[in-house]
């Protein structure tokens, strides 16, 4: 048992005085935590419209101002010189023109038909999306402002309901998923590469001529990882909750349990690449390929799974963080139980047993 | 001075392409990711799987919901769970929105009134959440002037410019351009440099009458052209394979990517003064990059973020290059629309390369 | 004859650690001279300055007549260097080494032609100089950085242990080459830890701790101190200055 803590503790000493590993482990995720927190948001707003009015009458400047004063969309720095829209959207100046053409204030006044221009930079989908969507709100609102009073439009009106996030906040979405990705680097990332470097510098070789045996090896040089993974993962839980009001409406309890089964998933899959490698520089780039790539890309923590082609769908089954990431956001946002959790629980599971399985079979067989 | 400059790109070219992991590192892992997000990047919302309470049971509510499935947004589904419970189905994350449709439904509007539907949504993916609320709104209008007769008379009709048919594609891929343009030339020159110091040849250099522009030069030229083929390569696959459009000018992105490269040629040699050993490089390299990535408005958009990151943005040299990427691929920018951008990375450029040259050599001496 | 290296009270502190203290010294061209230390006294340091890779803290020095402060550059085109690490590219054969090596030289390609047949021949290298230079044995990889360092045909030569982990064999071999050189007028300057290779140069000097504590013939040192061979002369000398560093 003593020999376990030693190796351990060698283990810790050797963090401590790789300056990398130290900012894989500490500084990382702290950045990341601000980046994904702030920086990363897809609610799109701020979008830059240029508004060409050319009916200059009290209503279409009261069109102007909803839009402007909506939050959504911005006035371009500089108002456009040119009067034609495609040029102002290849100038780069605005991001959508509105086209007011007179006549707007005669159709209000007699209820005919009139048609209101909207030129949208297509480039990034989303944002042209979502301008579409905010202008047609606008439009909306700014008419049924002018019905007469008692006048109800007729015609089915959505009575929306947000359940969980209400307030539409990025980093509820973001943060809590980050603590899949930085578990699976400390621990698959670093774990690999520690091994790989024993091995390297024939320090493993050294280590196996003594009394101790392969497991005690491993158990000894994992464990500080796991320490440090599990430290990590609460800095960011507390920074997530303290900073940026995301909720932990679940039991801290099952997410322990399932953070634990992960880790362990992690830690087999990084023992796994050590096996398979030769060299830190190797177990690195083989690391970043196979754990942390898919747990960013493959496991829904930013891109839709349902939007990828099948084959990647069927990949994503085998990343243990598509799980996970399924949990901490079910548990610390809608407060999701074992009961609805279950399906996840069950292929966590079966993931980590078989990963830690072919691991220390792996490694006892090069080893050993 | 030619001469060694020549020999030293030489004997850096034998290096690569000898060395199986660098030919994988350049050429087989960024085609990879390319590809990979070309598929996986996509922040489209739709398929947004729906189930649908219809307390109403008419033709009409019928035709409404229907009308809420055509196109792609929607997939409605009818319900497995009592209302009562619906909540349970968000959480097992069998569906991501709910419709609730009153019995009142085609009564009140066969009588020209206004009816309201309950619409609730899982919050948690906040950006798909308000888009669905949006295609919603966008949806219901239709079917309101559909079936009231009764049409607003202002009407909203968009149109979209570059990239009609809205696909991500078009617009990460340009994007995964410039990153890995920005990757690979700033990893590799500044692993070749540390490599050197690390196994003693650049000491053996050091006692040779070299002299420091050719050493420099003699360094950065071969991966420079490497990164040129890098993007090459990545502009081959992007239209062969995803059909990217290419509106603008050849010649100016590679006379772009040209001048961008003097601010990635500059950072790998910093980053070679501050690394002892190879992996070091190799490390810190990906930890600015990462930085430099999620800050270029890459699938973020800068104006989403908060104005003090915002003013940030303005010291990351790739936000400028990945504007003028996307903006020559999607818009055939051009220069009177592009020059602040190349304004901007002629200053980082020669900024970054000048101190970081100034800075090698002083290490040097 | 006029003298290959001199130096006048050299100096070097990194911050407040002295590694090499005020040592003077002059070579004469076409000498083979054994600098000798135990590990950590200096000489690695001391080489450095006078390769122009380190710049002293003071003292003055002139290689081939140059001025190490001021005329480097003129410095590294007459020296040759050899280091205890091995720095050729492991990667590129023998011949690409040479040709590279050459090249930054600036040695005319007619000329390097010539020249490398030529050390091909004197060094014995075109058995191997097809190999990748990572591959090679370590006596035959000395071999082929030994031929690197002469291409360009150096005044003087300093050469770092040049024959660690080689074989007696190979060992014997290279000193048969390095006698040669010094027969055809280049100053060889050599730091060893072999004391028999120690007994081949003409003059050898001791440092410890950054100080050169003895300069002369082998021969007249191991007279000197009343010892029976230069190892044991070698350590009596050094523990003598530890002691005398303790009091």
């Amino acid at each position: 048992m003593h020999k376990i803590r030693y190796i351990a503790g060698k283990e810790v000493r050797h963090i401590l005085r790789d300056s990398r590993s130290l900012m894989i482990a500490i500084l990382m995720p702290i950045l990341m935590t601000f980046v994904y927190g702030y920086a990363i948001n897809l609610d799109t707003k701020n979008i830059r419209l240029a508004v060409l009015d050319f009916d200059r009458s009290v209503d279409s400047r009261e069109l102007a101002s909803r839009f402007y004063n909506s939050g959504y969309f911005l006035k371009p720095q500089v108002p456009p010189a040119l009067s034609d829209p495609e040029k102002i959207l290849r100038s780069g100046q605005a991001h959508a023109v509105l086209v007011i053409r007179a006549g707007l204030a005669r159709a209000l006044t007699n209820f005919t038909d009139y048609e209101l221009g909207l030129l949208v930079d297509g480039a990034d989908a989303n944002v042209a999306a979502a301008t579409g969507s905010y202008s047609n709100i606008m439009v909306a609102s700014f008419l049924e402002d002018r019905m007469p009073y008692g006048f109800e439009v007729p015609g089915v009106r959505i009575s929306q309901q947000v359940l969980y996030n209400s307030n539409l906040e990025s980093s509820h979405f973001f943060v809590p998923g980050l603590i899949a990705i930085i578990l699976m680097m400390i621990s698959a990332m670093l774990t690999s590469v520690t091994i790989a470097r024993e091995k390297e510098t024939g320090t493993m070789e050294q280590l196996l001529t003594s009394p101790v045996t392969p497991r005690q090896i491993i158990i000894g040089k994992v464990l500080p990882y796991i320490a440090l993974a599990l430290l990590d993962a609460v800095l960011v839980i507390i920074f997530a909750m303290f900073h940026f009001g995301v909720p932990f409406a679940g039991s801290m309890l099952l997410l322990l349990f399932f953070g634990l089964i992960y880790v362990a998933a992690a830690l087999s899959l990084g023992i796994l690449i050590s096996t398979l490698v030769s060299t830190q520089q190797l177990a690195m780039m083989m690391a970043q390929l196979t754990t942390v790539l898919p747990s960013v890309m493959l496991s829904g923590y930013i891109f839709e799974i349902k939007n990828m082609p099948a084959v990647l769908r069927y990949v994503s089954y085998l990343v243990p963080a598509r799980y996970f990431i399924r949990i901490i956001r079910g548990v610390m946002l809608k407060g999701s139980d074992l009961s609805v959790l279950w399906g996840e629980a069950v292929f966590l599971v079966i993931l980590a047993v078989v990963l830690l399985a072919i691991a220390t079979k792996r490694f006892q067989l090069k080893i050993g | 001075m030619v001469r060694t400059i020549l020999a030293l790109m030489k004997k850096e070219f034998l290096q690569v392409f000898r060395d199986r992991n660098m030919l994988r590192m350049i050429f087989i892992m960024p085609i990879f990711q390319l590809i990979l997000l070309g598929y996986v990047a996509s922040t489209d919302v739709k398929l947004i799987s729906t189930a649908v309470y219809d307390h109403d049971r008419s033709e009409l509510s019928r035709e409404y919901v229907r009308s809420l499935s055509a196109g792609e947004y929607f997939i409605t589904d009818a319900p497995s769970i009592p209302l009562l419970e619906a909540e349970r189905g968000f959480k097992e994350n069998k569906y991501e929105a709910v419709l609730i449709i009153p019995d009142g439904f085609s009564n009140d509007l066969e009588q020209s009134k206004s009816v309201d539907v309950g619409f609730m949504v899982d919050g948690t993916n906040a950006n798909s959440a308000s888009i669905a609320l949006g295609y919603a709104s966008l949806m219901t209008r239709q079917f309101n002037e559909r079936v009231t007769g009764f049409s607003p008379p202002i009407k909203l009709t968009q149109r979209k410019l570059f990239n009609p048919e809205g696909e991500s594609v078009y617009y990460m891929v340009p994007g995964i351009v410039a990153l890995l343009l920005t990757m690979i030339t700033a990893m590799l020159s500044a692993m070749a440099i540390v490599r050197e110091r690390e196994i003693g040849t650049l000491e053996q250099l050091m006692v040779t009458p070299i002299r420091t522009p050719a050493l420099i030069l003699g360094k950065t030229i071969p991966f420079a052209l490497i990164g040129f083929v890098e993007i090459s390569l990545a502009l081959f696959v992007g239209i062969m394979w995803f059909k990217i459009p290419f509106a603008g000018s050849w010649v100016l992105l590679y006379s772009l990517a040209f001048l961008y490269l003097f601010t990635t040629l500059g950072t790998g040699m910093f980053i070679s003064t501050i690394s002892t050993t190879q992996q070091q490089a190799m490390f810190f390299t990906w930890f600015f990059a990462m930085f430099a990535i999620m800050t270029s408005g890459f699938f973020a958009p800068i104006a989403n973020m908060p104005k003090s990151i915002q003013y940030l943005t303005y010291l990351n040299p790739l936000r400028y290059f990945m504007t003028t990427v996307r903006g020559i691929m999607m818009k055939g920018a051009s220069l009177d629309v592009l020059y602040p951008e190349v304004i901007a990375m002629i200053i980082f450029g020669l900024a970054i390369f000048t101190f970081s040259w100034m800075r090698f050599s002083k290490r040097v001496k | 004859m006029d003298n290959a290296v001199v130096i006048d009270k050299l100096t070097k502190t990194f911050g407040n650690f002295v590694a090499v203290d005020q040592i003077s010294l002059t070579v004469g061209e076409g000498e083979i001279f054994g600098f000798l230390g135990a590990n950590g006294a200096g000489k690695t340091t001391a080489i450095r300055m006078l390769c122009g890779l380190l710049l002293p803290t003071s003292g003055r020095g002139t290689v081939s007549g140059f001025d190490i402060y001021k005329e480097n550059e003129e410095i590294k085109k007459s020296i040759g260097y050899m280091s205890q690490k091995f720095s050729l590219y492991q990667d590129l054969t023998g011949e690409e080494n040479l040709w590279f090596y050459g090249s930054v030289y600036q040695i005319p390609k007619d000329d390097l032609r010539k020249r490398m047949d030529e050390l091909s021949e004197s060094l014995g290298l075109s058995e191997f100089i097809d190999r990748p230079a990572g591959s090679l044995p370590v006596g035959w990889r000395q071999r082929l950085a030994l031929g690197a360092s002469l291409l360009h045909r150096p005044k003087i030569l300093f050469l770092d242990e040049p024959t660690g982990g080689v074989d007696p064999v190979f060992r014997r071999r290279f000193w048969e080459i390095l006698y040669s050189l010094a027969d055809e007028g280049t100053t060889l300057f050599v730091t060893t830890h072999y004391m028999d290779e120690a007994e081949f140069c003409r003059r050898i000097s001791i440092m410890h701790q950054g100080r050169i504590i003895e300069v002369g013939k082998p021969q007249d040192l191991i007279e000197k101190y009343n010892q029976p061979n230069l190892q044991e002369t070698f350590i009596s000398l050094i523990s003598r200055e530890s002691v005398n560093a303790q009091d």
